[in-house]
């Protein structure tokens, strides 16, 4: 566990950088972090139909759809800078990319609004009840 | 044959099918079954069927349409022609199986194996014959597995027709030769001009027979492995060739339902719900806290995080 | 086919997905510099990560969407941690209200900065930099001026009153939301044919008082519930082991396990597990007859539901 007093502050600036970039949620564990031709084999093959969209990976069939960030919200990828090498020391993280809808993606069940990624876009509105100023 | 209405999504399966000569609709008529590229971890596999009058069969064995094995690949284009030509009393029918097909239903999460997706699919296509008015009453299959069984269950399902399964049937009746050859030309001619929805650039067409132990398959393999993604939909990623590659030379994929087969998969299950039930208190360390979280959070999966 | 490789730890992980209030990360500010930071959340009594706007004007919470099996593609790359960080605004108040209601039991009026101190938590101090802290501080404290010097002392009955209006906008949210609020129970049928006015108006305030109580101490909790005039549920909060078999006369009202899943349609939608050969020919048992393993247990869990 880091120390307490440790805290990792955000390079706003970056935002200049940071690309808009297509997003996707899979339902599968991919023991890799690092470069992926997702345009060529995802993109390329993905199928729009009605309600949902279809792609196969790996050999399996995958069914999605897209969701928008939440009104207010913005999608971020946020980038360690140089890792600190202790940690009590301060990190760094700056704005990779940024998104405003994602696509995930379930195994082989038609996307639904019990999907649990769909659920969970009620949270922002939630907090806003939870944490907005109360009136005298 | 036009291979367009494939062509135009080789990612689904699809049905081709001829006219229904007239005179199927009226006199008996046998039909014969068989199928082409069930062994390659490249490309489609094939089903298809011919048909033609009982009275016919004479000059279908006259016309050598037999042994399609032991034919070339020109040689099979022109038996084909062939057949096309007697279109006033042959028709024909194939179901043509993606690769991505295959992949998905091998690999779903009930499992569908090769022999059920065969049987299903030969079963479709003589229920689209009957359906199409073909007065059928012999069918000859040629099989790969137990014909016994085979055949009790075709004959359950299609009572009234005289339904021969025999191994090497191609060889025995001309009928199911003349099926083969029809589904061998189309799985060639798909594979020979296989375009890849993938953007892959220019793709070596060399893959040679797409058998896996052909040499120029499995350099053809080697060659165009991605470490994500593995291959292109053109390959049968349920092939264990295909498996293994992916799992020397490519980044692990992890699926929640690896593994698991009936019991083994509920036990995983429950060791999952029992670890979310002791971990719902988020960053308790060493807290005597019995703060359960509530399940608007725990049915949204959304948790407290104590660091980044 | 091939064997399953064991999972890897993801040791290096330096990237992760967030969905932030834009007040958080305003790109409009180019020098601002938001900054997660460590506090003590008032639940557990650990440490949950928070994040302060620039100049500490605000404050947020931040939560993790995490479901196993997850990674993500942005982009051209591939993030092998799956999860979905939300950052969303957050009332401090909920966070100093520990530290007042400690000293508030001391009876005295105290300067905040001695009351809002922590010292495994550096960053706490500066909660009181928050916009917002002072200038609603009046919900939850009663304040002196002395020598223009001001002091506070936390107050349970402004606390609840305050805490009471936060249940009744999250309950308009829950309605507005159309969020299922019915006990225990997720299921697509249920969701679907449940409207608004299916449930008793106490759903809706026992559900929006659990999720507030994710921000309270065990004891303000209680307090709230009684506040609310809701009787104490006797068994479904009172967690227990989950190897301790319960008898079925012991039942809790609010049941862990969904039973009543298994005969929804949402259920029958979703591809079923792989089968063991022994589950699939037992699946070709004909069943008409025979009761089903759920029609033992939904009786309970259906009456419920009306």
């Amino acid at each position: 566990m880091s120390c307490n007093s440790s805290v990792t502050r955000v390079n706003v600036s970056s935002v200049g950088q940071a690309q808009r970039v297509p997003v996707h949620l899979l339902p599968c564990e991919i023991e890799h972090n690092g470069p992926a031709q997702v345009s060529q084999y995802l993109t390329a093959t993905t199928k729009d139909c009605k309600q949902e969209k279809m792609v196969s990976f790996r050999g399996r069939g995958l069914k999605g759809q897209e969701l928008s960030c939440p009104q207010g919200y913005t999608g971020f990828v946020l980038k360690e800078t140089n890792k600190a090498g202790s940690d009590q020391e301060d990190r760094t993280v700056k704005v990779s990319s940024v998104f405003d809808k994602l696509t995930y993606w379930n195994l082989e069940t038609p996307p639904n609004s019990d999907d649990t990624v769909v659920m969970a876009m009620d949270w922002p509105e939630l907090a806003e009840a939870i944490h907005g100023p109360v009136e005298d | 044959m036009d291979l367009s209405p494939f062509e135009s999504d080789n990612s689904v399966s699809c049905r081709l099918a001829s006219q229904i000569p007239d005179v199927c609709r009226t006199e008996d008529c046998c039909l014969g079954i068989d199928e082409a590229g069930r062994g390659p971890v490249l490309g489609p596999m094939v089903y298809g069927i011919c048909f033609c009058p009982v009275s016919k069969k004479q000059e279908l064995k006259d016309s050598k349409v037999a042994d399609s094995k032991t034919l070339n690949e020109v040689e099979r284009e022109n038996l084909f022609q062939k057949i096309d030509e007697s279109k006033s009393y042959i028709g024909w029918a194939l179901q043509i199986l993606s690769p991505n097909t295959i992949s998905t239903s091998m690999l779903q999460r009930t499992k569908y194996n090769l022999n059920a997706i065969s049987h299903d699919t030969a079963i479709d296509l003589v229920q689209y014959a009957l359906d199409s008015g073909v007065q059928l009453k012999e069918v000859f299959v040629d099989t790969v597995g137990p014909a016994d069984k085979y055949e009790d269950k075709l004959s359950k399902r299609f009572p009234g027709i005289d339904v021969t399964v025999r191994p090497k049937a191609d060889s025995l009746f001309p009928i199911v030769s003349a099926a083969s050859i029809c589904a061998k030309v189309a799985r060639d001619r798909v594979v020979k001009g296989w375009s890849f929805s993938e953007d892959m650039g220019d793709v070596e067409a060399d893959y040679g027979s797409g058998y896996p132990s052909d040499p120029k398959t499995k350099a053809w393999m080697l060659k165009y492995l991605d470490p994500v993604f593995g291959y292109p939909q053109f390959v049968r990623f349920s092939w264990s060739t295909a498996q293994t590659l992916m799992d020397s030379k490519g980044v692990t994929v992890h699926w929640d339902d690896d593994d698991e087969d009936g019991e083994k998969g509920a036990q995983r299950q429950n060791n999952k719900s029992m670890l979310a039930y002791f971990s719902a208190s988020a960053g308790g360390k060493g807290q005597t806290s019995t703060h359960q979280t509530h399940r608007f959070f725990t049915e949204r999966r959304l948790k407290s995080l104590d660091a980044l | 086919m091939a064997t399953k490789k064991k999972r890897m730890p993801n040791m290096q992980n330096d990237s992760w997905v967030v969905i932030a209030a834009d007040s958080a990360i305003d790109t409009q500010k180019h020098d601002s510099e938001p900054a997660f930071v460590r506090l003590r959340n008032p639940v557990t009594d650990a440490a949950s990560l928070y994040m302060l706007s620039d100049g500490d004007v605000q404050l947020f919470e931040v939560k993790a969407f995490e479901e196993d099996f997850h990674s993500w593609f942005v982009g051209q790359t591939v993030q092998r941690d799956g999860r979905l960080l939300f950052v969303t605004p957050m009332d401090p108040l909920y966070l100093m209200l520990p530290y007042l209601v400690k000293v508030g039991k001391e009876g005295k009026f105290q300067p905040l900065d001695q009351v809002v101190m922590d010292e495994d938590f550096p960053a706490c101090p500066r909660l009181l930099s928050c916009t917002r802290a002072l200038s609603s501080l009046h919900h939850i404290a009663e304040e002196k001026e002395v020598g223009g010097v001001k002091f506070h002392r936390y107050s349970q009955e402004k606390t609840m009153n305050w805490l009471k209006k936060k249940v009744e906008r999250t309950v308009t949210v829950l309605k507005a939301r159309n969020i299922s609020v019915g006990e225990g129970v997720k299921s697509t049928t249920y969701i679907r044919v449940k409207s608004e006015s299916d449930y008793h108006p106490e759903d809706f305030l026992r559900y929006a008082h659990g999720i507030l109580s994710e921000y309270l101490s065990e004891d303000l909790s209680k307090a709230l519930l009684k506040h609310l005039q809701l009787p104490e549920l006797t068994s479904p909060k009172e967690p227990e082991p989950p190897s301790k078999k319960r008898k079925l006369s012991e039942l809790p009202v609010e049941a862990e396990e969904d039973y009543t899943k298994f005969n929804s349609a949402d259920f029958a939608r979703k591809p079923p597990k792989k089968m063991t050969a022994a589950q699939k020919s037992l699946a070709k048992v004909d069943k008409t007859g025979m009761k089903s393993m759920s029609s033992f247990f939904s009786p309970k869990v259906k009456a419920e539901k009306k």
